[in-house]
């Protein structure tokens, strides 16, 4: 269990804006940071790994406590055991994929981790490689892998998905489940991206102007109250298309595409891209039995 | 979409399902089915303020006023304008709870000879029409 309890004055682009979070975070679970740019995400991120200083407050960790304005303790970085993983990879150039992993073992550690790391997130043809070399994903997937060479408890996702196009995303989302359960690991993510959200985490915080507003799980915080239908999806926008008097929306739902009709008037906000839910009544979806 | 807002009159709750009435304004009742009960759903209670969602493709459009058939939900309308398409068009009815949009096949327009100012019967299943807290 992570419990959390700090207060730190931060500068944003509004002026200072106080951050004061309360959160408890279960031994295993996914969470997500979720809220608007601002409001203190990376930030939480930044002092649960010891690399920003609270103002104020205590984090403890399966009762270890790591800081304690009150006590005086706060745990050096590289005592934390926390796997961190930015947006913008932060891979060494210079350095193939396999050298990248080796620098982050630490002093006599073994390096069969590294093989196994290799595998498993599918790295082993690539380990020659300098990272210039590769794409958005397969970067993506070095720093991951990278992450949890020191065997982290905690894996922090800095949005590290956000700057890779849908397909490649949900294939990355699947290697994060993926190390996640196989390395028993308490990850919280940051992340805008509510069909991502949906997919891997077990719980959601909202964050807004520093406070947490909100907690619960992603269909109690995302969809639960707007609407009574039970056949109750979210996703992406694909495409819209006219056709006679309606127009057809092609909606990625997980790794699906479906099509609803719709009209002119429900997509006028709306194009690719566009984060909706889809809704229908439990009484008009058929059931078949797939042979 | 078209959407109304109105107020619950009555809730009918057997298991896991109900049949709430909601009373849009005096002359429209319509009826919805939902999995839900007010135990699982917060939102159903007497009184309570909600919307009533329903697809435009799922409106019957009659136009004989006294017609029986098992439809629950009917809402009479006078036709304000018909978009033609190909294969489906729009036909816009102005209600007393106001307006309504319906997507009906272009040949049940010649076949029913449907015009702008006809009077004509919406009619709506109950189980097509969503419930969303306002």
């Amino acid at each position: 269990m992570i419990a959390l309890n700090i207060q730190k004055e931060l500068q944003s682009t509004d002026g200072k804006m106080l951050l004061n979070l309360n959160l408890r975070i279960n031994k295993g679970q996914l969470v997500t940071l979720y809220g608007p740019s601002g409001v203190g995400k990376t930030s939480t991120l930044r002092m649960l790994s010891g690399l920003l200083k609270p103002g104020e407050g205590v984090i403890t960790v399966n009762d270890t406590t790591w800081f304690s304005t009150d006590k005086d303790i706060n745990l050096k970085p590289q005592l934390r055991k926390i796997g961190y993983v930015f947006q913008d990879y932060a891979l060494f150039p210079h350095m193939s994929v396999l050298q990248n992993l080796e620098f982050a073992l630490h002093k006599n550690q073994k390096s069969n981790i590294i093989t196994e790391l290799l595998t498993i997130m599918e790295l082993d043809q690539l380990k020659g490689r300098k990272p210039d070399t590769l794409s958005g994903g397969q970067k993506q997937r070095v720093a991951l892998a990278r992450a949890l060479v020191q065997k982290p408890e905690i894996l922090l996702l800095d949005e590290p998905l956000s700057a890779l196009d849908s397909t490649i995303r949900l294939k990355l989302q699947d290697y994060i489940l993926k190390v996640h359960k196989k390395y028993s690991l308490t990850t919280i993510l940051i992340s805008h991206d509510i069909g991502e959200i949906y997919k891997l985490s077990d719980w959601v915080f909202v964050l807004k102007d520093g406070l947490l507003i909100q907690e619960g799980t992603p269909s109690e915080v995302f969809i639960s109250k707007k609407v009574s239908g039970k056949f109750k999806f979210t996703g992406e926008i694909i495409s819209i298309e006219k056709e006679d008097v309606v127009f057809i929306v092609r909606v990625l739902i997980f790794s699906e595409i479906v099509k609803v009709i719709a009209q002119e008037s429900e997509i006028q906000n709306l194009g690719p891209g566009d984060k909706v839910i889809i809704a229908s009544k439990a009484f008009n979806p058929i059931i078949l039995k797939l042979e | 979409m078209n959407s109304f807002k109105g107020n619950i009159s009555h809730i009918n709750t057997k298991g896991n399902l109900s049949i709430i009435t909601i009373q849009i304004n005096d002359k429209i009742k319509l009826k919805s089915i939902v999995v839900e009960t007010p135990k699982t759903a917060s939102f159903l209670h007497i009184n309570n303020e909600i919307a009533v969602l329903f697809k435009e493709t799922e409106v019957i459009i009659s136009i004989d006023q006294n017609s029986k058939s098992s439809v629950q939900n009917s809402i009479l309308g006078t036709i304000k304008s018909i978009e033609k398409g190909a294969l489906l068009s729009k036909v816009n009815l102005a209600t007393s709870a106001g307006d309504l949009t319906t997507i009906i096949s272009t040949d049940a327009i010649t076949d029913l000879n449907l015009k702008i100012d006809l009077k004509v019967t919406a009619l709506i299943k109950l189980n097509e029409i969503m419930l969303s807290n306002t």
